[in-house]
Parts: structure tokens; C-alpha cells; sequence
């Protein structure tokens, strides 16, 4: 008490002598949180929430793109089988990735006249592209020149999508450049404990890079104009990226897809409400393909596996078991399933960003509308190593090694499909091509990187859909789309767009008129 | 030997008496309390027209010579009603004072603890006094001042066994930051949550300053206005106690309305021939057939093969689940005092069972609170006050309510009550997979918090001369809170995840725990010094002034525990959840305070002060803030308003002030509810823990979502009042008139924001707010005899609450969000209002739909749909008493604004909803709907063109394009509120003497919030409810999870020893 009196009293009167108590009031420093931080520490958290990202934006692409269908036991989807989007519809696409880029953008901030940190420089530009990409690919127009730039725009104004696509090839260069930049600078830091994607191996991010590029210019073609249309000589990813930060059976540190749909780390089930859908059953169980090497990899009780088409909401459609349809394994204890095949494998496998088989496939591609790429080898050469990367990738164990023989059982997949989309020199026009190349493309995606798989589709119009059966197309039955194909053509801005950016936001878009810029 | 020497004396004294008799004499008397007979000491005895006088002594006796020529006394003490004595011939005068209750002279304690005459303030305040505000047996005292004060916004913001409450003086000043009346508890700032921790019988007096007044003496945290609370200290010469109990019912009241017509099912199953949605006896939306009263499977048949049924009818089975709640209040009070020393303690024990089952609450309350006189010029004064309280809860109330509004009509629930023995409503055999049994949700999500609220406030007052006053006060507030959380696992069995009802997954058992120490240490220095010169008085107080805020807050939590019903944190499995965090804010204050008074009537004050505040940079952390005040006293001063038979009092007042807000952070967002005092706001900030990071070694850091400014300011409202008082009639008709307008620019805001700026929301100096408004008191007492008395009044307020500016950037900002809807600032709109989407319209209003299909469509962005503030606000009381008997009754109405009803688009979602039905779920025309016609130009009336899915569970009603549609469900937010009603009686003294112990008893019967009358388009919930909590200034909208309005009513015996 006596204290305090003192203090006020020498307070007050050194107040009133127009000094101030500075230190009784410096008291004002964070003791809870950092308030900055090393650009290097961003990157692994960063990377892991790209991860945590793709995982979204493959359950909507999953969902929209033909690859799950609502499952028996749920009621109530509503717009998700109807499309008639509102903008809270997959609202939480959008901030994910930009919340994402922020970290990037942060990094690129803080190490942009740091030349020693070059590379982390570098990869945080790579990484801002690829987020840039899933955006305009699901939305068109973004803001762009004015995003992520904090106090400076408020209300980021929209670009144009194909200038974006052809910003961001540019960037993509200009961080190849930075890396080899950074090459040859003696005393660099190295990316090697930050980098839970490629472990510091620069040659992977430039082909990452390389195979970016590839994708913006393949969709792209034709509509918009990009500045430098060649390719870096490293070539393009011949592995699957995969985001590793040691995922493991613990609280958040799973790895996302099987935290969605496999088994939470106390073992309860995950994600049941969807189930595979019966159009890409097609593509394994025989009725348009015969995979059962990718099918059981991927499938549990290949080839009974349950299956509904999208919209049927009835009794009687199969229920999802625990770990769900896409966990093929027989261990169906949560606490201790995984360590599978297929595309959840278990709660320590990899995240992929983009697999080898996708890079094949837009090689292919590249080959048959003759986009200058380096020499790789021929178009069917690559149309198959496709095929092989995606047998590689599904039989593949969470530690890396391999469960079955790809390589033979790809080709047996090949030599046993008597189909053009499937045997390459049976495709002869340049259309059949690509809907080879693009179906293939589609099965390697499934439940992969699912919103690839959307987005070819839309550009492409692949696989090949007509009517309404459950076999012959992956459109809702409840779908109330005015497109021939009963489907949605994207879905709308968010919500918090329309609250926070109203002035910005694109008017008039429907989710059956709107188109983005390479859509058909 | 002593008394020889006092008779000695005396008669010397009397000799030289005796000499000046011609000029002199000498008066001696006794001064009692007309109210117990006590002697009265230190009272003034002035001989009239001069400053001589005396003062009485302990025992109340004083002794004066006065001259010759001297005809009136004039005995004065505050608090007490000034007397003049004729003397005539008298030697002896012995005079009686009785309390001062009139308006006049009314002491009131204001900001600082100083005592004011009432008639020296120029700003408005009200005087709540403890009969006023305990009449309907509130237990919370924010409750009991309901609709009892003008200007002041109270609203319990949600429901429960001990609910929040929102304190609003003269609305909204601040777009994001508090606007919450500071409490002030024995001149201890305390926050608002002690209001409901406190015995409300221990309160002397509550003083509701409703202007910013009292931010030169309490600081920048009064701008808001404060409510001071002053507790009841004992009283000199007379030993009181008392002991009561009250007994009080609660019960749900005002469920939302619900269609009666249509059970499980809707046309995702087929439509029956009659084109209504097919029955279904999983669903748990209601659109399937109509009612038939016949026998129907609820639920799939369980694995024994068991089936249970249900009548295909309505039951009103729902509503049975919430139970009446019962509170317990035991009170004891002692109080005592001697000339030297008061003494007054008392204790509270409260026990809750709450409305829904199992909920329970505890509650105690221990004060000491006194005084000492050490000499005659030292006085220390000790309040102390702990409550602890105790919470053994649900936390599943609004997950519980939620599905109770989704549950079809035909399902009784009371009969699953028994979930542990009966295998229907064990989670295994539950009809309904996605909603949990709500006995079951309430028996396994527990919540068990524990709090201790400690205040206490030690005073010195040393008055080395007369007049001069210096008071030292150091108080504290202090907040312990512990809180587990514990949710008991559930393995289902195979056959129950893998048949029908497959979307059962496994509980894992959690369990989690969250402490809290809060402290707020208040240090102040006060210097008055009063002083009279001819016919000036002045007054001068100066003084500084310490806070410091102390936090501390840690929470853990882990999942999937091994051991059944070990609920320890080394029970868990996994990275455990954790969170430290440490917040310390300081604030330094020198202030000063001058009111001239000239000839007790004109009164002039002015006041200033500069705080310096730790939370700001040091380049703006000091603000300055004056403020001035006059009032003059017509009655007093005008002869002919003097002399007037018809006024008896007129007091005419206005003052204008500016205040500075620091308004930084506040309510964290941890469960709880703890400040963060805004600390710590001005840098950016990186987490560490997301996605799983740290990863063994590997750590990994992210960028928060908030932008933030190191350059922020104070906020800064500007007022200004005036008004007057004045009554008639020998004050039978009372009447306050205030009108007040209040300007705060610089406005710090967290305003939310889009995402592609890579943040999620701003924090900034911007925009500009404003409150207008007119505040009027009447009191009528028509009748007042010995017997009867009879009086009605009521207060009303007419507010008009603005934002005047915001940016050009950002010309709105989100204040809170419900669904679809949001609460908004809005430059040139009122403050907030509710924005959301519209369906689009033709310039006359109708709603456009599309020819062929006969739906609307929602407009591309939000619109602004409602005003969210009160315009007008009524409360209106009456009291009559006839002997020891007395009624009393209070109603408030709002009007004039909207509310948002979060629990509409869930509720036509799953098919209860009333709107549902209203077509019969048939294809109908949209109502007031028109399409457009061929030549693209018009607009035609659609009586036509219908919606063809008039069902639900894909189907309009059920769809996005009406459940999305904000303005669906913003209705008027209109009511009048039956608040209060009590019934006292008074036990006649001749009953209570016979028993010779007690001195005095009383029986009362209350009821509170017995009816609510809602606007016709508002059949959903109180409107008083808001998603944002008692905090959040996005007022206007409520949401699903807040649980139904409880009517209460009880009664109280209280005894008197």
C-alpha cells in the first residue's frame, strides 16, 4: 500500500512535470506469442498447411468431380447434389489458400534482398504459384497484383484470370533463375531441414517448378499469352512430391487425407457420409476397364466395393464402413489401422502435391498439341509412364516401399485392355489422344489430387460423359444444372468475399453459366 | 469528586452567564435520529444569518451562546433533513432529524467515492435504491435493474443456470470495442461478471451515472457511464440482523413455433399418390407424410431384432425434457456499529438446479465490510467481499437444443431418458444416427467450473483540518476460475455402424482443463478540500491514480483416453492440446475536479484528466480529457418559482466532456471468457502450433491473421447533456428530462476482413460513431397517506444510435455473424444493422422469381435488412401499498428494431420450422411475386407460376435458395416483457413483538418475466438473446444454440432480529 501511494505520488508529480512513468508503463512486450520470426521457420509450417489444403480441396473435388457420392445413412446435401451453389458452398476453399500464400508471401517479404536465403526465396515463389493456380482454377478472376499485401489494399481488386496464369509462369522462371542462382553462391543457407517436400534437393523444385509451368501452359493454350514459353532443360518431376513433415498417429499431426476419412488418431472413424461413386467404379471393376491391380490398391472389397451415383438418397444405398471405401485394408481397428496401399495408406504416409503420373500426363499432352518441352521421349512413351507412375504411386507403402510389382502389373493393365483409352496407338485422332491421356489422367487423380481431375474435365470434357446413368456420367441424379451434361460449371465466391470485398467481387456468376477462362 | 467539580464548574460558567445576560445566553440540547432514536453526532448547529455554531458531540450534545437577538437554529447533517429551530425562550432545544429522502439534498455517492449533493450534478444519474431493485427477487443484480433506469439497455443475452447480461448506457459508442458500463463496487472498477456474483441484499445504494460524467474520476474505462455500487456498511447505536430465504421456479418458457402437421421423411424418398413427401423412419427432417395417428417404426429395428413405434401423431414430448428449475437463496446479514466503528457482515448461500437435467449451480457470498475512526481525524473504511460459485453443467446445452428444434413431432423423447438400461435410447439403439440422445449428450459432456470472485478495498481518510480531506484507497478484484471439461466415450457396436444408421463413429473420451487468475489492482490519491467564502463554496479534488491488470490463463486438453472414467490429463493418448498465456496492462491517471457553488444553488464543475496508458505506443500512450458541468437550482433561486405552491423543485443542468478510450482487445476468445486487457495488440504475431507443429525437432512458425498498427490512438467521444428535474406538488409528481448527444471518432476497429489480403482482419484507428438520444423519468404518487400509497412511473428512452463514418476502403465493418446473417456498422446507417441477402425484387418490392420455374433468387451480395437497436424502450412500474402490504409491478417494451433468428434456417432445414407447412408443403405460388415478361421490360404479377417441390429434404423448403435468404428470418424484434411482479407483506409489530425476539418479518411472492409479447412475424426466440454474447457490440442476431427464455416466480420470508 505504502508502496503504491509512493508511486502514485511519484507518478503524478513527475507526470505533471510532463515526463511520463516510461518504465512502470513499458510493460507492453508479448510474453505469449513470437512477434517475429525467421522467414526459414514459415516454410515447413507453410508446406504443412498445403497439405492440409489439397486435402479440402480433394474432398471438392471428389465431390463435384464424379469421384464420391453421397453414402448411405446421411440425408441432407442438399446444394452439394443439387448444385445450385450458394456462396457457402466449398466457401473455405478460398481462405485456405490464401491463408496459405500469406506464409509464403511472408517469406518472399522477409528474404527478398536477403541473398543468402535465395532459395528459400525461390521455393516460397514456387509454392505462391501453385497456391495462385488452385485458386483461379476454381474461381477464375482472383485478386492478384493487389493480394497479400496487407494494410496496402484492403479490398484486393480482381485480375484477370489469364493474366494471372501468365504472371505466374513468369514467376515460375524467375524462381528457376533463383535457384540456379543460388547454386553457385558460396555460404548460402540451405532449405535441407526446412524442406519437408523434397529435403533440400534443388533439382526436385526446379522440375516441380518446370512441371507447374507445364500445367499453366497447357491449360493456358491458346488463351493466354505468356511471355517465355520454354522450358528449363532439368526436365520435368519423375517422382511424386510428396509433403512429409513426419506425419504420425497423434493429435493433428495425421496425415490429412487419412485424418478426413480414414481414422482419427483415438481411433474413431472418420469421414462416412461419401462413398465411391459408381461411374468410376467403371474405369476398374470391368464395365468400361478392368484394373484390378490399381482397384484392390485403392478399394476396400475391390470389386464389391459400395458405390452410389450422386444425388440417390434412399434407403438401401451402401453404407461406408469405418476407415471408409478408399482404406483397402482388412485391419479395420482404427487405432491401429494403415500402413496400406492405395490412396490414404495410413496416418504417417506423405501428402502429394503432384505426382509423377499427373507430370507424365501433361508431358503427354504437351507432345500431342506440340508444345515445345525438353526431349523426353514419345508421346506413347509418356502416355504409359503415366499409367506406370500411377501403379508406382497406389502401390506404394507409407514408407516408400513398394507393396506389389508396378511395373508388371502396368503393363499386364495395358497388354489386357484392348480399349483406345487405355493403348495408345489404338487412339488414332488427336482427339482420342487427349481423351486417353485425360482419362488416364482422371483414374491416376482419383482421390488423389481430385480437383485435377475436375479441372480437366471441364477443360477437356474427359472422361467422356452422357446421359443419366449411374455408369455413363458422374452428374448428380438430383442435379438441377441447365447444362447438357447436368453439370455445375464452378462454384461461386465465397461468403466472406461478398461481406468483405463487395465492391470487388465479380457480379453475376452462376454455377451453371459462369466458366473459368480454359473451360469449355 | 468529578461531579463536584462539574457542578462547580457549571455554576462559574453560570455566574459569568448570568453577567452577559444582556447580551448572551447559552442553548444546550440533544440531536437524536428520528429514524431509531440514536444520538446523532458531529451534526452542525449554525445560529441563522452567521457562521457561528457548533458541532454535536458523541453523544449527540452540543452546547451554544447565543446572542441576543437570535431567533433561529439551523441544525444541518448529510443525509438528514436541515431543521430550523425557533428558540424563542428556551435554554434546552432537543431536536429529532429525520432522514432526507427528497431529491433536495440527496447525498448520493459518485465517481471517486465522493459524496455529491444531488443538487450540485449537471449530468443525469438515478438512484436505484435496494427496495427498487431486490422487489422481484432477482438473483442477479444486473436483473433487478431491468427496465428500472432510463438510458440503460440491459439485456440477458442468453439463458442458463447463472446468465449473462449486457449493460448499455445511451447505446453504442465504440464500433468494436466495449461499450459496457464500468462497474464500480465499493470504488473498486470490477468486472461485470461480479454483478452476478454478488448478494444483492448487501447493496446500500446503486447510482447509474448515465453520461461520461464520471471518466475524469474513474478513468477512460467509465466513458461508457458507470453504475456504482455502494454496499451497505453498519450503522451506529443499533444492532440489526436479518435472515431470509427464497424459493424461485424456473421455467422454460416461449418455444419457437413449429408445424404440427408433417413427421419424418421428405421427397428424397418419392412422393406418396397424394404428392407428399414419403415417410421415412430414420430422417430426422419432418418432410414426410402428414400425421395419420397411426402405429409407425421409429428408428431401424435394433440387433435382437426388437422394433420400437411411435404414434404417427404430434406430442408435445419435446418440450418435456427441459425440467423446472429450482433456486435456493439463503441470506444473513448482521450489522452494528458504536460511535468509534461500523461493522456489517452478511453471507449468501444460492443453490441452482437448473432447466436442463442435471445442471446445477452453487453460489456463496461472505462480506465484512466496516469502519474505524482512529482519533478524530483518521477514518478507515474496509469492504471485503469472496463468492465462490460452482458449476456442474452440460456443455452440451446448445448442441442439445439444436436437436431438440431438428427432432421430428411425433418422437417423445422423455421416454429416452433411461440411456444407460434401455436399448432404444442407448446410443447403440437411438432412432435417430445423427443427433445424439439429448439425456445422453447431458450426461456425458460434462462441465464442472469453480470460480472465486475476491474484492476488497482498504481506505484511509486523514482530515488534518476541516474541509481538507486526504484519502488513500488501494482495491483490488480478483477472479480464480478453474474449469474440466470431460466428455465420457462411446464404442458403438458393429451392427450399429454398419446397418442403417452407419454415421455412428466412436466418442472418444475427453477430458480437458482451463485455469484462470485474474487480478485488477486499483491504487488511488485523493486530495478534497471544501471551503466557504461568503456566498461561494468551492471544491477542490486532485489525484492520481494506479491500475494494473493482471491475467494468467493455461488450458490443456487430450483425447482418446485408455482407462473408462479416469478423467486425468496423463490418461490421454496423443499431442495434447495446451495454451499458456500472460496478459499485464498498467495505467497511471492524474486528475482534478473544481465546483464553484454560489449561494447553493448555482453549481459550476469542472473537471480534467490525462491517463497514460502501457497498452499504446509511448508516442500516444498519453490522452487528455476535460469535462464541464453546470446546474442551477431554480426552485431556490427564483423567488416566484420558489414561492410557487404547484413546483416544488426545479433543477435545470447540462454539461459537456470529452473522453479518451483505449479500446484494445478485451474478451479473448478462449472458453470462459477472459480479458486480455488488451495487451500486447500493437505487433504482429507468429503461431507455433498448427498443423501439428512442432514435429519432434522440427518446429514450424506461421503468420496470424490480424494486421495490426503500432501507431493506434485513443478513442474519442465527445458529449454533451442537458435536462432538469423537477417536481410538483410537495414532490407527488416527480420528472427527469435529459436529452444527450455523444460523437467518439477514432475508432479502433478489428473489422474482418478478405482473405486475398492474406490477413483476416484489421485492427485500425478509423470511422465515427454517434448516439442521440432523450431520456424521461416520471414518478406519480397520486396518493400517500398513513395508510395508503399509491405511485406509478416509468422511464423512457428514445436513442438513435449512428455510424456517421467509416472509410472509404472499408465502408462497412462485420461485428458479428449468425449463419447468413451479419451485424454491421454501416457509414450513414443506424448502429448496427443487420445485413445479409434479399431475394431479388422489382422496384415496387415483389419479389422476382423466374418464370418458368416460379423460384426466386437470392441477391448477388448482402443488403441491409433491419435495424438492430431499440429506438424506443419503456419501462413502466407501479407500486401500491396499504399498511404492511405492497404490489409492485414492472414492464419494459422495446421497439422500433429487427432481430436475426439464427435458429430459422435449421429449423425449415429439418422441417419443424412453421413457415415450412404454411403451404401445406404443396407447390404454391411464391407470395407477392412477379416474373418478368417477354419483352424483358415489365414486370407481371405471377398468380400462376408455382414452385413445383413444395416439400423439404430436396425440396424449396429445405433448399439453399430459402434457408440462405437472410431476410427469411429477420422479424421485428418488438416486445413488452411482463418483468417484474411481487407481492409483499409485512408481519404487523403487534403479531412479531409477542415472540420478543424479533423485531420485524416479511412474506413476498415474485415472479419475473412471467410473459413476453413478441412482435406477430417473431415466433422464434427472446429478441433480448445475441450470438455475440454480453460482449459483443454485432447486437441483432441470435443463433441456435442459445437455449429457451425461463419464465421464474418464487417466494422470500425474511426476518428481522
Amino acid at each position: 500500500m505504502k508502496n503504491r501511494v509512493s508511486i502514485i505520488l511519484t507518478c503524478v508529480v513527475i507526470a505533471v512535470l510532463g515526463s511520463s512513468c516510461n518504465d512502470y508503463l513499458d510493460i507492453n512486450t508479448n510474453p505469449n506469442k513470437a512477434t517475429a520470426v525467421q522467414a526459414q521457420l514459415v516454410l515447413p509450417q507453410a508446406l504443412a498447411a498445403t497439405a492440409n489444403s489439397l486435402d479440402v480441396y480433394n474432398t471438392y473435388g471428389s465431390q463435384i468431380g464424379g469421384y464420391a457420392a453421397n453414402a448411405g445413412g446421411y440425408g441432407g446435401f442438399n446444394e452439394t447434389v443439387s448444385y445450385a451453389y450458394t456462396p457457402n458452398n466449398y466457401a473455405g476453399n478460398w481462405p485456405l489458400a490464401y491463408d496459405n500464400l500469406e506464409d509464403y508471401q511472408y517469406i518472399i517479404n522477409q528474404t527478398a534482398d536477403d541473398e543468402l536465403n535465395i532459395h528459400f526465396h525461390a521455393v516460397a515463389k514456387i509454392m505462391r504459384v501453385y497456391n495462385f493456380q488452385l485458386l483461379v482454377d476454381a474461381y477464375n478472376d482472383v485478386p492478384f497484383t493487389e493480394a497479400l499485401q496487407g494494410v496496402a489494399f484492403l479490398t484486393p481488386a480482381y485480375d484477370n484470370a489469364a493474366s494471372i496464369y501468365a504472371s505466374l509462369a513468369t514467376e515460375l522462371d524467375d524462381a528457376m533463375t533463383e535457384i540456379v542462382t543460388g547454386n553457385g553462391l558460396v555460404g548460402k543457407n540451405d532449405i535441407d531441414n526446412y524442406d519437408i517436400l523434397f529435403g533440400g534437393d534443388m533439382d526436385s523444385w526446379m522440375k516441380l517448378a518446370n512441371t507447374i509451368k507445364l500445367r499453366l501452359l497447357i491449360r493456358g493454350n491458346g488463351k493466354v499469352t505468356f511471355a517465355n514459353t520454354s522450358f528449363n532443360s532439368i526436365g520435368f518431376l519423375t517422382n511424386d512430391a510428396l509433403i512429409n513433415p513426419s506425419y504420425t498417429r497423434d493429435n493433428s499431426r495425421q496425415n490429412p487425407a487419412w485424418d478426413t476419412w480414414g481414422f482419427a488418431y483415438t481411433g474413431s472413424a472418420g469421414n462416412k457420409a461419401w462413398i465411391p461413386t459408381t461411374f468410376i467404379l467403371t474405369f476398374y471393376d470391368g464395365t468400361k476397364l478392368n484394373d484390378p491391380g490399381r482397384g484392390s490398391a485403392m478399394y476396400f472389397d475391390f470389386p464389391n466395393t459400395g458405390t452410389n451415383q450422386l444425388g440417390y438418397e434412399s434407403t438401401g444405398i451402401p453404407k461406408s464402413p469405418d476407415g471408409s471405401f478408399w482404406y483397402p485394408g482388412s485391419e479395420r481397428d482404427g487405432k491401429v489401422a494403415g500402413d496400406t496401399t492405395g490412396v490414404l495408406k495410413g496416418p504417417d504416409a506423405g501428402y502429394p502435391m503432384f505426382t509423377a503420373a499427373e507430370s507424365y500426363f501433361l508431358q503427354a499432352e504437351a507432345s500431342v498439341v506440340g508444345l515445345a518441352t525438353p526431349a523426353t521421349g514419345t508421346t506413347q512413351e509418356l502416355f504409359e509412364a503415366g499409367i506406370e507412375a500411377s501403379f508406382k504411386y497406389l502401390y506404394q507403402l507409407p514408407d516408400g516401399s513398394q507393396a506389389g510389382d508396378y511395373e508388371e502389373d502396368a503393363a499386364d493393365y495395358i497388354a489386357s485392355n484392348n480399349n483406345k483409352l487405355v493403348q495408345f496407338n489404338l487412339a488414332l485422332s488427336q482427339a482420342e489422344q487427349i481423351e486417353a491421356i485425360i482419362t488416364q489422367k482422371y483414374i491416376a487423380l482419383n482421390m488423389v489430387n481430385s480437383h485435377e481431375g475436375w479441372n480437366e474435365y471441364r477443360r477437356t470434357g474427359y472422361p467422356s460423359v452422357f446421359g443419366r446413368g449411374a455408369k455413363t456420367t458422374f452428374a448428380s441424379i438430383a442435379s438441377q444444372s441447365s447444362r447438357p451434361d447436368f453439370l455445375p460449371s464452378r462454384i461461386l465466391y465465397p461468403t466472406s468475399e461478398i461481406q468483405y470485398n463487395s465492391a470487388n467481387v465479380p457480379e453475376g456468376v452462376g454455377s451453371f453459366s459462369s466458366l473459368i477462362f480454359w473451360a469449355k | 469528586m468529578r461531579k463536584i467539580l462539574l457542578v462547580c464548574l457549571t455554576a462559574v460558567l453560570s455566574l459569568a452567564c448570568a453577567d452577559l445576560k444582556a447580551q448572551e445566553r447559552t442553548i444546550t440540547g440533544h440531536v437524536t435520529s428520528q429514524e431509531d432514536g440514536s444520538e446523532l453526532p458531529g451534526v452542525n448547529v449554525v445560529i441563522k444569518g452567521t457562521t457561528n455554531g457548533s458541532v454535536t458531540d458523541q453523544n449527540g450534545a452540543y452546547a451554544l451562546v447565543v446572542p441576543t437577538g437570535s431567533e433561529v437554529l439551523v441544525f444541518t447533517f448529510i443525509g438528514l433533513k436541515s431543521q430550523e429551530v425557533n428558540i424563542g425562550g428556551k435554554s434546552v432545544v432537543d431536536v429529532s432529524m429525520e432522514l432526507d429522502v427528497s431529491q433536495l439534498t440527496e447525498v448520493v455517492i459518485t465517481a471517486g467515492g465522493l459524496h455529491s449533493r444531488s443538487r450540485e450534478l449537471g449530468s443525469a444519474n438515478t438512484i436505484v435504491n435496494p427496495e427498487t431493485l431486490t422487489s422481484g427477487k432477482a438473483v442477479n443484480v444486473a436483473a433487478g435493474l431491468q427496465g428500472k433506469v432510463a438510458g440503460f439497455q440491459i439485456n440477458a443475452t442468453s439463458s442458463g443456470v447463472n446468465p449473462e447480461y449486457r449493460l448499455i448506457l445511451r447505446g453504442q459508442r465504440s464500433m468494436t470495442g466495449n461499450n459496457q458500463a464500468l462497474v464500480v463496487l465499493d470504488n473498486v472498477i470490477v468486472p461485470n461478471s461480479v454483478l452476478s456474483n454478488m448478494n444483492m441484499n448487501d447493496v446500500e445504494s446503486i447510482n447509474v451515472l448515465q453520461g461520461a460524467g464520471a471518466a475524469a474520476l474513474y478513468g477512460s474505462q467509465a466513458s461508457n457511464g458507470a453504475v456504482i455500487i455502494t454496499t451497505k456498511k453498519g450503522k451506529a447505536g443499533k444492532t440489526d440482523i436479518t435472515l431470509s430465504h427464497n424459493v424461485q421456479l424456473q421455467q422454460v418458457a416461449f418455444f419457437p413455433k413449429i408445424q404440427k402437421k408433417f413427421g419424418s421423411g421428405g421427397s428424397a424418398y418419392g412422393t406418396d399418390p397424394a404428392g407428399y413427401g414419403e415417410f421415412n423412419y430414420l430422417e430426422n427432417q419432418s418432410y414426410g407424410a402428414p400425421f395419420d395417428g397411426s402405429n409407425r417404426p421409429l428408428g431401424p429395428p435394433l440387433e435382437d431384432g426388437s422394433q420400437l413405434y411411435t404414434t404417427y401423431n404430434y406430442k408435445p414430448g419435446h418440450n418435456e425434457f427441459w425440467k423446472i428449475g429450482v433456486t435456493n437463496q439463503t441470506d444473513f446479514s448482521l450489522s452494528s456499529g458504536d460511535d468509534k466503528s461500523t461493522f456489517y457482515i452478511s453471507g449468501q448461500y444460492v443453490a441452482v438446479t437448473g432447466t436442463t437435467p442435471g445442471d446445477k449451480f452453487e453460489r456463496g457470498n461472505i462480506r465484512i465490510n466496516g469502519s474505524r475512526k482512529l482519533g478524530d481525524k483518521l477514518l478507515v473504511t474496509y469492504v471485503t467481499s469472496y463468492a465462490p460459485n460452482k458449476y456442474d453443467i452440460t456443455s452440451g446445452t446448445g448442441a442439445i437444443y439444436t436437436n431438440m428444434l431438428n427432432m421430428p413431432s411425433n418422437v417423445d423423447i422423455t421416454q429416452f431418458k433411461d440411456w444407460r438400461n434401455n436399448k432404444f435410447a442407448n446410443p447403440n439403439g437411438f432412432y435417430n444416427p445423427w443427433y445424439l440422445n439429448p439425456y445422453f449428450t447431458a450426461d456425458t459432456q460434462r462441465q464442472l467450473d469453480k470460480n472465486a470472485y475476491l474484492t476488497g478495498n482498504l481506505e484511509l481518510t486523514f482530515t488534518p483540518i476541516p474541509g481538507l480531506d486526504i484519502i488513500a484507497r488501494q482495491g483490488i478484484s480478483n477472479r480464480s476460475y478453474t474449469q474440466k471439461q470431460s466428455i465420457e466415450g462411446f464404442k458403438y457396436s458393429d451392427y450399429a455402424k454398419q446397418t442403417d444408421q452407419s454415421s455412428k463413429t466412436d466418442i472418444p473420451a475427453t477430458v480437458g482443463e482451463t485455469s484462470n487468475q485474474s487480478t485488477q489492482l486499483v491504487s488511488d490519491l485523493i486530495v478534497q478540500y471544501d471551503k466557504k467564502l461568503g456566498d461561494f463554496n468551492v471544491n477542490v479534488v486532485g489525484g492520481g491514480q494506479l491500475i494494473e491488470n493482471n491475467g494468467r490463463y493455461l488450458a490443456v486438453a487430450t483425447s482418446g483416453l485408455v482407462v473408462d472414467n479416469l478423467y486425468n490429463l496423463g490418461n490421454g493418448t496423443g499431442n495434447p492440446f495446451y495454451v499458456e498465456n500472460t496478459f499485464k496492462q498498467r495505467l497511471v491517471g492524474a486528475y482534478g475536479k473544481v465546483t464553484l457553488g454560489f449561494k447553493d444553488y448555482l453549481f459550476l464543475t469542472g473537471t480534467a484528466r490525462n491517463d497514460w496508458d502501457s497498452r499504446l505506443n509511448p508516442d500516444n500512450r498519453s490522452f487528455f480529457y476535460p469535462s464541464a458541468e453546470a446546474s442551477v437550482l431554480l426552485s431556490e433561486a427564483v423567488p416566484s418559482i420558489k414561492e410557487s405552491r404547484i413546483i416544488s423543485y426545479l433543477k435545470v443542468r447540462g454539461g459537456i466532456s470529452k473522453t479518451g478510450l483505449v479500446n484494445l482487445g478485451g474478451l479473448t476468445q478462449f472458453p470462459g471468457s477472459f480479458s486480455d486487457y488488451g495487451a500486447y495488440y500493437l505487433k504482429p504475431t507468429f503461431s507455433s502450433n498448427l498443423n501439428g507443429f512442432p514435429y519432434g525437432s522440427l518446429a514450424g512458425y506461421s503468420v496470424d491473421g490480424t494486421l495490426v498498427s503500432d501507431v493506434l490512438q485513443p478513442e474519442l467521444t465527445h458529449g454533451y447533456e442537458f435536462g432538469f428535474d423537477m417536481n410538483f406538488f410537495d414532490d407527488r409528481i416527480n420528472t427527469n428530462v435529459t436529452y444527450f448527444h455523444t460523437r467518439t471518432d477514432n475508432q479502433t476497429v478489428t473489422t474482418l476482413l478478405s482473405n486475398s489480403t492474406g490477413f483476416g482482419a484489421l485492427l485500425t484507428n478509423i470511422g465515427e460513431t454517434q448516439a442521440k438520444g432523450l431520456e424521461l423519468t416520471l414518478n406519480v404518487t397520486p396518493v400517500r397517506t398513513d395508510n395508503w400509497t399509491v405511485s406509478v412511473g416509468g422511464n423512457y428512452t428514445y436513442l438513435e444510435n449512428r455510424v456517421t463514418e467509416i472509410s472509404d476502403i472499408l465502408p462497412q465493418l462485420s461485428l458479428g455473424t449468425s449463419g447468413n446473417a451479419i451485424s454491421a456498422a454501416v457509414a450513414g446507417q443506424s448502429f448496427p444493422v443487420i445485413m445479409g441477402l434479399d431475394y431479388e425484387r422489382d422496384p415496387a418490392g415483389h419479389v422476382i422469381v423466374d418464370k418458368v420455374t416460379g423460384q426466386p433468387t437470392s441477391t448477388s451480395s448482402n443488403v441491409i435488412l433491419g435495424n438492430a437497436t431499440p429506438k424506443n424502450r419503456i419501462g413502466a412500474n407501479a407500486v401500491v401499498s396499504f399498511k404492511g402490504l405492497r404490489f409492485s409491478v414492472l414492464f419494459e417494451y422495446r421497439g422500433g428494431y429487427s432481430v436475426f433468428n439464427g435458429m430459422g434456417p435449421e429449423m425449415d432445414w429439418s422441417g419443424t420450422g412453421y413457415r415450412t407447412a404454411q403451404y401445406d408443403r404443396r407447390s404454391f405460388v411464391f407470395p407477392n411475386s412477379v416474373y418478368l415478361s417477354d419483352d424483358g421490360n415489365t414486370y407481371v404479377e405471377n398468380k400462376t407460376v408455382t414452385i413445383a417441390n413444395g416439400n423439404g429434404n430436396n425440396g424449396f423448403w429445405s433448399d439453399g435458395i430459402n434457408r440462405n435468404t437472410t431476410s427469411n428470418y429477420v422479424t421485428s424484434g418488438d416486445f413488452v416483457k411482463l418483468r417484474e411482479i411481487s407481492l409483499s407483506w409485512e408481519i404487523p409489530a403487534s403479531f412479531i413483538t409477542k415472540t420478543k425476539v424479533l423485531k420485524g418479518a416479511q412474506i413476498s411472492l415474485q415472479g419475473r418475466n412471467l410473459f413476453l409479447w413478441m412482435a406477430k412475424d417473431n415466433y422464434y426466440t427472446d429478441p433480448e438473446y445475441s450470438s455475440t454474447g454480453s460482449t459483443g457490440n454485432g447486437t441483432g442476431l441470435n443463433d441456435i444454440g442459445q437455449t429457451p427464455p425461463t419464465r421464474n416466480f418464487g417466494g422470500t420470508l425474511s426476518l428481522r432480529f
